[in-house]
């Protein structure tokens, strides 16, 4: 079923695209089936928990490689909420786009394929199925976010969320390695809970990775720069999806990771920090969309604090939070895209009067934003009134640290809450009213559909608790026992929920009326000085490497031979005395003979010399075969050598007759390069003898009756060519082939040199 | 492998070496040479000590000398010829172009590394 | 094209020619049980080429048709069996009772080597054709071209 649905992504992803310019409303069609599909898989699969879905394609046995998916309750509830906004957000984005728009089909599909990526990162049960995953999400959020190609800021922003959640993909994969060599498997649901050093760097590597990817302090500064998005994508990206990601990757490994105190401590420093840093960036701005995307993080470095917590109610209410935050904030970018459309502006010190000409669009925003206040009758204040009660249930110190901050956090939440609605439907700066174009359905309709479930998931509190328990259950077993309560009580964790709304509802107006412009880009501009400082290093690099020289090049390369070798210097000393000299005397007589030809061709002078040379250095490597038992190679390598003199005499016969000066010190350099070389083969062959010599013996025998019975002849090398090995001789007569047509087009003036001289192009040519 | 073959070797590819980085393309072709010996070398030297030709109705098959090896190093001797041969096409090209076999230095290379080193000093990247 | 013009290397080449065919054909033959095998035999009549070549009794041609005939030889005995349900280059070996010649042992890797002999010919043709030319004319390049 995974692959089916994942296979169903891919197809309509190309359906749209082909589709999208003939029938616009066929492509947005197709384009919503997809993941309204994979979210009836998850609703099935809430519904019947008993049944275990998981699914495996094995690529590489031994290696583990492969594709390996399980749906876990909480892999099923996120399933249901990627599908189910997603096919909202294609609904609107439909709404949102102009008509006619080129771009939409390319949309469409990115969006699709973003999901299927999303989806398979849920779903992965093996690390490297996760991994391979989630860097395909950091690749199409890429695409996504710099969807208006056009528009510098969009590739800007866009690049920096790849170079930073890319290089957060890079260290989860060391984190994933780690995390396998601490617990012995490579299948999430398999592992163990685990304590000590590697655990401890795992969590480390894997924290980090997670704050890239769901904007956590200081690897934030991406995320407000995403707003250059077309909203759809920032409404899908930062509810449900892609930031997520990094609170999912937090969830999974909890369990594992959760005993080391550097897990718990930094995912709940980090979560607490990114909290309060998020909701006073998200009460700075004054576009709509910013206050959003900060009150995003803010949110995630919640959800990252709950789940770092580690106890069985804090888990519940992170899944809870995570559930509601999914809605409600999909529901206020709908809002903010809305009225960015309707009105062309997101600044709130220019909206204004929207409250009476966007009713229906106001009572949404007032609704998800209730919800993400933690306000009753709406489905984030149950899970508010968990998260509360969770910090209120801990013990000593960190009860009153946890509690302080996630107190303090949602006071700042119903601030920005407060100044977000206020500021946008509220009265303008100037008493004026904005001027607003007529309302689309598909615009509304999605964001309306989303209030509703805020609603009526905290009426039937029972119904929504059910897959909620359900999932956390999977992450904390002790967590079956929690439910969401829609009417706690006089409880103390609903005075305080009612002290936090109140005191936060007075700080939010009282920041909406105050005049403060900061600038939005705060951090950002040191994560882009980073990245063009490493280029200017680059081209730097480049500068001095690419100068041009083939020598220099080739030498640079031999050097660097030379140098690793140095490695295999004390393994050749040791082995070096249980070598044998020779195999026989002329053996070490051919030899030297060998070695003193080849110097020879280094020193004569002229060319045909030098040819001669390398013709005795043929016939005292001939003499080795000879030697050596091996009457095949003698054979052909005679033949060659015959081939080869002919052809230096006929090739570069009318050439000068000696070689060309080359100067003293560059000969110098070269030699000392080159006999730094003999040195590091000579030990590297010498230290292969020593480790090969405990090895079993050559297959000799296997090879012998293979050939005389299989492939029918004698001459066992002749066999193996042309039989046991004969895809490789088929390979290389074919690159003999090419060489030769090289040489025969090497020869050949007319292909080179142009025959009629080309003529600069016309100013008509040019303009054409 | 004997220390005879180590030797034998070792002084192909430290020549060889020498060889390929002058700047007459002759020698060139000379040190590919040189090195492709060694490596055929190297191949049979690898496959255990020297033995009879194996050749199956010849001597008892413990006697026999490692065929495989020896059906790699054929494989490399035939490539290499390859090798030679084109190469010493280019020679000879280069000869009708430029009156010399001289290997000249890659003006798109320099070309490359001059505009980088004007981007490194301007600091920035135009986007 | 290098060649000598001399009478008397041009009656030894010919004399040599039909002797070198017999040594490539006994070494093509022999292959699979004693040394040589195709390259050898098709290295060896590519010295014939090149002394017929260096006498003025042969000129070079460009050997790509051989070369592709050999390719694709080898390439019909690669796929053959593939294309009939077996592996690819699936060998067959046919023994049996000749008159004169005796037991024969022969298959289809004598087919395959028979492609290597033919792209070993035509590599060395190309290369006396590719190395050899001597009239190689650069024509100036007029205009403001490059």
């Amino acid at each position: 079923m995974p692959f089916l649905i994942l296979f169903l992504h891919v197809v309509a992803a190309i359906a749209a695209l082909a589709l999208a310019s003939r029938s616009r409303a066929v492509a947005v069609f197709v384009a919503a089936v997809a993941p309204a599909g994979a979210a009836v898989w998850g609703l099935v699969a809430l519904l019947d928990p008993t049944t275990t879905r998981s699914s495996s394609f094995v690529w590489v046995e031994g290696l583990q490689l492969g594709f390996d998916f399980e749906l876990s309750p909480i892999a099923a509830l996120l399933t249901l909420a990627i599908g189910a906004i997603g096919t909202l957000i294609v609904i609107y984005a439909h709404g949102y786009f102009a008509h006619p728009e080129p771009t939409l089909g390319r949309f469409l599909a990115t969006l699709t394929i973003f999901g299927a990526s999303m989806l398979g990162l849920v779903w992965a049960d093996s690390v490297w199925t996760l991994f391979l995953f989630w860097e395909a999400t950091s690749v199409t959020s890429f695409l996504l976010v710099g969807h208006k190609n056009a528009n510098a800021n969009a590739r800007i922003a866009a690049r920096r969320a790849l170079m930073i959640t890319g290089a957060g993909g890079l260290v989860l994969l060391a984190g994933m390695m780690v995390l396998i060599d601490a617990t012995g498997t490579h299948r999430l649901s398999e592992m163990a809970p685990t304590t000590g050093t590697t655990a401890t760097i795992a969590a480390v590597l894997l924290l980090v990775a997670a704050a890239t990817k769901s904007a956590l302090v200081p690897a934030h500064v991406w995320l407000p720069g995403a707003m250059a998005a077309p909203t759809p994508v920032s409404a899908y990206l930062h509810s449900a999806t892609m930031v997520k990601a990094g609170v999912i990757l937090v969830a999974v490994v909890s369990p594992v990771l959760g005993g080391t105190d550097t897990f718990r401590v930094l995912s709940m420093t980090l979560g607490a920090l990114t909290m309060f840093w998020g909701a006073i960036g998200a009460l700075r701005q004054r576009d709509a969309k910013l206050i959003l995307a900060w009150g995003t993080v803010s949110q995630l470095g919640f959800l990252v604090l709950l789940f770092g917590i580690g106890t069985a109610k804090a888990t519940f209410a992170g899944v809870a939070v995570l559930a509601a935050h999914a809605v409600f904030k999909a529901g206020l970018f709908m809002v903010v895209g809305e009225v960015d459309v309707r009105t062309g502006t997101r600044d709130i010190d220019e909206l204004g009067g929207l409250a009476r000409s966007m009713p229906i669009t106001a009572t949404i925003a007032a609704l998800c934003g209730l919800s993400m206040a933690g306000v009753p009758p709406l489905l984030g204040f149950p899970a508010k009134e968990a998260a509360v009660e969770a910090a209120l249930g801990l013990a000593g110190t960190e009860r009153l640290i946890i509690g302080g901050a996630i107190i303090a956090g949602s006071v700042l939440t119903v601030a920005y809450t407060t100044h977000f609605v206020l500021g946008v439907f509220g009265p303008s700066r100037n008493g004026t009213a904005t001027t607003v174009s007529p309302g689309r359905a598909a615009l509304m309709v999605p964001a309306a559909i989303l209030a509703c479930i805020s609603i009526l998931g905290w009426i039937f509190d029972g119904t929504t608790s059910k897959p909620i328990t359900r999932a956390a259950a999977a992450l904390n077993a002790k967590a079956d026992v929690y439910q969401l309560i829609n009417w706690p009580g006089a409880t103390q964790a609903f005075f305080v929920s009612v002290a936090i709304v109140i005191v936060g509802a007075i700080l939010g107006a009282a920041r909406s009326r105050a005049q403060l412009r900061v600038p939005a880009t705060i951090g950002a501009n040191a994560a882009d000085t980073a990245l063009d400082q490493t280029l200017v290093l680059a081209r730097r690099i480049t500068a001095r490497m690419q100068h041009g020289s083939l020598p220099v090049y080739v030498l640079t390369m031999a050097f660097v031979v030379a140098a690793v070798s140095i490695i295999f210097v004390q393994p050749a000393l040791e082995a070096v005395g249980d070598m044998t000299v020779a195999d026989s005397p002329g053996q070490l007589a051919l030899a030297l003979a060998t070695v003193l030809a080849a110097w020879g061709c280094t020193q004569v002078d002229s060319r045909i010399g030098a040819a001669l040379a390398l013709g005795v250095v043929g016939l005292a490597v001939t003499g080795l075969f000879v030697v050596h038992g091996a009457p095949d190679l003698v054979l052909t390598q005679l033949l060659v050598e015959t081939v080869i003199v002919v052809g230096f005499v006929i090739g570069l016969g009318r050439l000068r007759r000696s070689f060309p000066e080359t100067g003293a010190r560059w000969r110098q350099v070269r030699a000392a390069v080159a006999g730094l070389c003999a040195a590091g083969v000579a030990a590297a062959l010498i230290a292969a003898e020593g480790a090969a010599s405990s090895a079993t013996a050559p297959p000799t025998e296997r090879l012998v009756a293979e050939a005389v019975d299989e492939g029918g002849g004698n001459n066992i090398v002749n066999v193996i060519l042309t039989d046991v090995r004969a895809l490789d001789t088929f390979g290389e007569i074919v690159v003999l082939a090419v060489a030769a047509l090289g040489v025969v087009a090497l020869g050949r003036p007319a292909l080179v040199t142009p025959k009629t001289p080309i003529s600069p192009p016309t100013r008509e040519e040019v303009r054409a | 492998m004997s220390l005879a073959l180590v030797i034998a070797i070792a002084g192909l590819v430290g020549f060889g070496v020498h060889l390929i980085t002058a700047r007459s393309l002759s020698r060139v072709v000379l040190g590919f040479a040189l090195l492709g010996h060694g490596a055929v070398l190297a191949l049979l030297g690898s496959g255990g000590p020297a033995g009879e030709p194996p050749l199956a109705d010849r001597a008892p098959v413990g006697e026999l000398a490692n065929p495989l090896p020896q059906a790699l190093a054929l494989t490399a001797i035939v490539i290499s010829f390859g090798l030679t041969l084109f190469l010493l096409a280019l020679a000879r090209r280069q000869h009708e172009l430029t009156g010399d076999d001289l290997v000249e230095d890659d003006l798109e290379d320099r070309a490359i590394s001059a505009l980088a080193e004007a981007e490194a000093l301007r600091g920035h990247h135009d986007d | 094209m290098i060649s000598v013009h001399s009478p008397i290397v041009a009656v030894g080449v010919r004399a040599v020619t039909p002797l070198a065919v017999i040594v490539a054909a006994y070494l093509f033959f022999a292959g699979h049980n004693q040394p040589g095998g195709g390259f050898a035999a098709g290295l060896v009549l590519g010295a014939v080429l090149s002394l017929r070549t260096v006498a003025g009794l042969y000129e070079p041609v460009n050997g790509s048709k051989l070369m592709a005939a050999g390719i694709m030889v080898a390439a019909a005995i690669a796929l053959i069996p593939a294309a009939i349900g077996g592996g690819m280059l699936d060998m067959v070996v046919w023994s049996g009772e000749l008159p004169l010649l005796g037991k024969v042992k022969t298959g289809t890797a004598a087919i395959f080597d028979l492609g290597v002999v033919l792209i070993v010919v035509g590599l060395v043709d190309s290369v006396l054709d590719g190395l050899g030319t001597d009239d190689i004319a650069i024509e100036p390049v007029t205009g403001e071209a490059r």
